[in-house]
């Protein structure tokens, strides 16, 4: 073949598979790739590259000109390499513009770079000039992949490679914030979500599932995606979908149970940042919280005194031979309703039953009917002293001591319930009837106020009559008086 | 039985001629006329002071008058001591009709003209114990060492420190300092026990005994009527067991607002607090607390506050020496001027402390 | 003739008339006296409880220990920290209103109802509660401690 028609063949191959460049005559990308650097290489999957854009749409200068002064000249609108900020704020150009967005038919939401600046990677990176976190530290500079592509640092499941470049750096990190963890990864790994991910399921929760992605604020931000009270939001956003659950075989009713609960009452309607959200028992990155066998078992780290006395109960040994969780078997996991007496004893509606019927375990069914029986009169107590105080109260009659007393009373019940986790009748009895005692002292003490007040009034009649006849009397024998003077 | 008491009665007489005592006495008569029933209102008055040594003696026992013990002692009486809340009451409600039927009894000896010659004494030993039953009154309420009490008496010596030149010297005597302390509750306690029991009991039979020796005043004829001659009921026994009567009733009543009106303790004074709202001083102080309210802050180069205490000043001292202005009834003359002055304060008094209370 | 009836039923009627003023007179007496000789007579109780503005004296209270103090319808804790320092709290535990106690093993104030642990300085460090404790005034005065509210 003549090296002509060689050419030629080149020249159609070249056409056929470098069609777009070629068309569109685009000097940068033609000398570049002969230069054979990195950007150019990267360039030819980038995602902006099958939309039709090319090098100058970000960098500006004159693509059509070979000549590289004319192509990379000021004056043409070049501005070279961006540093900082102004890389971010080039990709904003476009990217946080709705107009150019649509000209290009992307449906891409248009605020990432507003969200990243009031971010807390929007924060002055050490270096005091720029932020710390740019678009392209996430997403690159030339090679820039569409989400769903399994090749972009931004796909599920690379998310966490992409992460833990920074995160994972322990001196990096320090410069930032001494005190903050660099071991998610690690941790992550031991999860159920990592071990997912890193089997390939990209519907797992990774990263950005649950700090977010442009928006990542700092845990203690209430803002924040995983501020306390915002947990439980974050974690139904799959865990509340059915059809995403199913796929693992998990129920997908935990937010709505947890949510009816008294830790979910606690901390999403009072707020209080003290009562437990998803991670305070499932952990953060890590499957559990540290030291803690089973999430059956997280119970205690806050309950302490109700766990030491579970361990030291004869029902320890008898829940792990049957393999039952401890804290949940009686009082749930997710529904967790505020303690009553009805949890306890072997009526209908206590737990206890349960396992404690008639015959078997005779004499966990006895325990259990008769601490219920005293807790219910201990509570039966409490509410007639009280209200007897409250009567005396209402007649005026003085009782602030007594009702200081009642203190002790409320404090009995409180401690009885921790007692019950003995499972020890004595125990229990110990302390509940120090309650007993001082309600019956004090509802003696508010009727002894309210008979007072009645015997004033039955006093004051008594005298009120005396003094009547006396007056009575008085004035008759006045009258007689003075008639006889008369 | 009878015997005995003659007996008894023997052997004083020998030593102190009770006999002449007794032959006054029963020559003394009460005239009855229109407006006899005005002469009750002193013995009243006296019967309600007798009430109040005797249940102040009693609470005595229990009350502790430091800043630290004074609210709780006395929530104690109410509370723990049989019959405390009893005593305790009647005390603060006598204290309040003591004023209101010295104050009539006041006003109908003045509508009388009963001051008039030779009754001057009389009326000047009844004003004073007048302005030491509203220190009484004012020393009293601040015993229970509660929020009310304390406000008040901060604002009251706080008034009486406005007057020029002594005024401030005054404040710091009576508060014991320059602020409302436990010292200021000792004081208080002293001149409420003691001071001025001391000089009440001295007026008080100045008083009695001039109205024994003088007897009852008889009412003004009117000018151009003759004298007339008087109906009259002996004093003993007729218009003592009257008088006796009419305790028995006004003790029934103290029975029933004690039971059914108990006083208020409140809650116990806390310097560090604000003031509750609508503070405001005892109903027979409200007049003037409300006379001094409506005196513009300044009246040309006089201090509202200043002048209003002076007209008090000057007012009070008038009204202490009627008797020696009102010429016509020492000559045994009606003076309308006089009474229309009488009117006037009265219902002053009257709608001033209505406004007051209302406000 | 006719005048002696009437006579005598005049009689009958002073003396019951007489009768009955008199023994009315005595009922009332006792009805006067008995509520003041009931009121003299000194209650079980002997004195008002002290709200603990005055907690007692310094030389009774131990250093390393803790007491609850009534301070009127409120309990209050007053320690007397290994340093020698005088500090009192409000004893109702933040949590749930139970009564805490100094406990000199844990050298730490704490709550028995659910293991609630205060520092010296009132704070909640560990447990359920959720605030730390109030904390109140406590001056010495003469050798006397007294404790009042923190304005």
């Amino acid at each position: 073949m003549s090296p002509r028609a060689v050419l030629c063949i080149v020249g159609v191959a070249v056409l056929l598979v470098d069609q777009p460049r070629i068309f569109a005559g685009d000097q940068c990308v033609t000398c570049h790739e002969a230069m054979e650097d990195a950007p150019s290489k990267l360039f030819s999957h980038d995602v902006h590259a099958a939309k039709g854009l090319s090098c100058a749409d970000c960098h500006g200068g004159n693509p059509k000109a070979d000549d590289p002064d004319v192509a990379m000249n000021k004056k043409a609108g070049f501005i070279g390499v961006p540093k900082g900020d102004d890389i971010s704020r080039m990709c904003a150009g476009c990217h946080g513009d709705p107009e150019a967005m649509r000209r290009y038919g992307s449906v891409l939401p248009t605020n990432q770079w507003e969200k990243l600046q009031s971010s807390v990677h929007g924060a002055l990176s050490t270096n005091g000039k720029e932020h710390i976190v740019q678009c392209i530290t996430c997403h690159n500079a030339h090679g820039v992949l569409h989400v769903k592509d399994p090749a972009s640092p931004v796909y599920p499941l690379n998310v966490v490679r992409t992460c833990t470049k920074c995160h994972a750096n322990a001196a990096y990190m320090r410069s930032y914030n001494p005190s903050i963890a660099v071991d998610q990864l690690d941790k992550y790994r031991t999860s159920l979500h990592g071990i997912r991910n890193a089997k390939g399921d990209p519907h797992t929760a990774q990263c950005a599932s649950c700090h977010g992605s442009h928006d990542i604020r700092a845990a203690n931000d209430l803002k924040s995606q995983v501020y306390p009270t915002n947990v439980p939001s974050t974690c139904a956003r799959c865990h509340s979908d059915s059809t995403l659950m199913a796929r693992y075989g998990i129920p997908a009713d935990q937010f709505a149970k947890y949510s009816r609960s008294v830790h979910g009452i606690a901390l999403l309607q009072k707020n209080d940042a003290g009562a437990p959200a998803c991670n305070s028992c499932h952990g953060n990155h890590g499957a559990a919280p540290p030291g803690v066998e089973s999430v059956s078992k997280v119970c205690g780290t806050c309950h302490a005194l109700n766990a030491d006395l579970f361990s030291s109960s004869p029902h320890k040994k008898a829940f792990d031979d049957r393999k039952l969780p401890e804290c949940e078997t009686c009082h749930g996991n997710h529904e967790i309703a505020a303690a009553s007496e009805t949890l306890l004893g072997v009526s209908a509606g206590s737990v206890c039953g349960r396992c404690h019927h008639g015959d078997e375990n005779a004499a966990g069914y006895k325990a259990a009917k008769e601490m219920r029986q005293l807790a219910d009169s201990l509570s039966d107590a409490e509410a007639k002293a009280r209200m007897l105080i409250d009567e005396a109260e209402q007649k005026g009659m003085e009782v602030s001591e007594a009702k200081f007393k009642l203190r002790d009373v409320h404090q009995a019940r409180l401690q009885s319930r921790t007692a019950v986790h003995a499972f020890d009748e004595a125990r229990f009895d110990e302390v509940a009837r120090k309650g007993l005692v001082v309600a019956e002292m004090v509802g003696g003490e508010g009727q002894a106020a309210i008979d007072e007040y009645y015997f004033r009034r039955v006093g004051l009649g008594v005298a009120t009559i005396i003094i009547t006849i006396l007056a009575t009397s008085l004035y008759l024998f006045i009258r007689r008086i003075e008639k006889k003077q008369a | 039985m009878k015997r005995t008491l003659k007996r008894l009665y023997d052997w004083l007489n020998e030593r102190m001629q009770l006999d002449d005592v007794i032959e006054f006495m029963g020559k003394k008569y009460v005239p009855v006329h229109r407006h006899s029933v005005w002469y009750y209102f002193g013995g009243v008055s006296l019967f309600l002071f007798i009430i109040q040594v005797v249940t102040g003696i009693l609470l005595l026992m229990y009350y502790k008058g430091s800043e630290e013990f004074a609210f709780e002692s006395i929530q104690f009486i109410m509370s723990k001591v049989r019959f405390g809340w009893l005593i305790r009451s009647i005390h603060s409600w006598t204290a309040n009709l003591f004023i209101l039927t010295a104050m009539i009894h006041m006003f109908s000896v003045f509508f009388e003209k009963a001051y008039r010659k030779p009754r001057e004494i009389t009326w000047l030993t009844g004003m004073l114990m007048f302005f030491l039953m509203l220190g009484f009154g004012f020393s009293g309420y601040l015993l229970p060492w509660n929020e009310l009490a304390y406000f008040a008496t901060k604002v009251g010596t706080e008034i009486a420190g406005v007057v020029p030149v002594i005024g401030r010297p005054i404040m710091v005597f009576l508060r014991g300092g320059e602020q409302v302390t436990g010292a200021t509750l000792s004081r208080f306690f002293g001149f409420h026990v003691a001071v001025f029991p001391g000089i009440f009991t001295v007026l008080l039979g100045i008083h009695l005994l001039l109205v024994q020796r003088q007897g009852m005043s008889e009412p003004l004829t009117p000018p151009g009527e003759p004298e007339k001659e008087l109906k009259t009921m002996p004093f003993f026994p007729n218009f003592l067991l009257r008088d006796l009567l009419l305790w028995l009733i006004v003790l029934n009543l103290l029975a029933i607002l004690a039971v059914f009106f108990p006083w208020e303790l409140g809650k116990k004074a806390d310097a560090f607090a604000a003031a509750p709202a609508g503070i405001r001083p005892e109903w027979y102080f409200l007049f003037m607390f409300q006379t001094l309210k409506l005196i513009p802050a300044r009246l040309w180069i006089v201090d509202g506050e200043v002048l209003g205490i002076g007209l008090f000043g000057l007012a009070g001292l008038l009204w202490l020496i009627v008797p020696f202005w009102d010429r016509k009834s020492a000559r045994g003359e009606r003076s309308r001027f006089v009474t229309y002055i009488g009117v006037f304060i009265v219902l002053y008094i009257i709608i001033l402390t209505i406004i007051g209370w209302a406000s | 003739m006719t005048e002696q009836p009437t006579i005598g039923v005049n009689e009958k009627k002073r003396d019951f008339l007489k009768l009955v003023l008199g023994g009315s007179l005595l009922a009332w007496i006792g009805a006067i006296l008995y509520p003041v000789l009931a009121y003299l007579k000194p209650p079980a109780q002997a004195e008002a409880e002290v709200t603990s503005v005055n907690a007692g004296k310094l030389s009774d209270i131990p250093k390393d220990s803790g007491t609850i103090i009534k301070f009127g319808s409120r309990p209050v804790i007053l320690l007397r920290t290994p340093k020698d320092e005088l500090k009192a709290f409000s004893a109702a535990c933040t949590h749930l209103e139970c009564t805490v106690q100094y406990r000199k093993d844990m050298g730490l104030i704490w709550c028995a109802c659910h293991n609630g642990k205060y520092d010296f300085n009132g704070r909640n460090v560990s447990g359920p509660p959720p605030r730390p404790l109030e904390e109140y005034k406590v001056n010495v005065q003469g050798g006397e401690v007294y404790i009042s509210r923190k304005s």
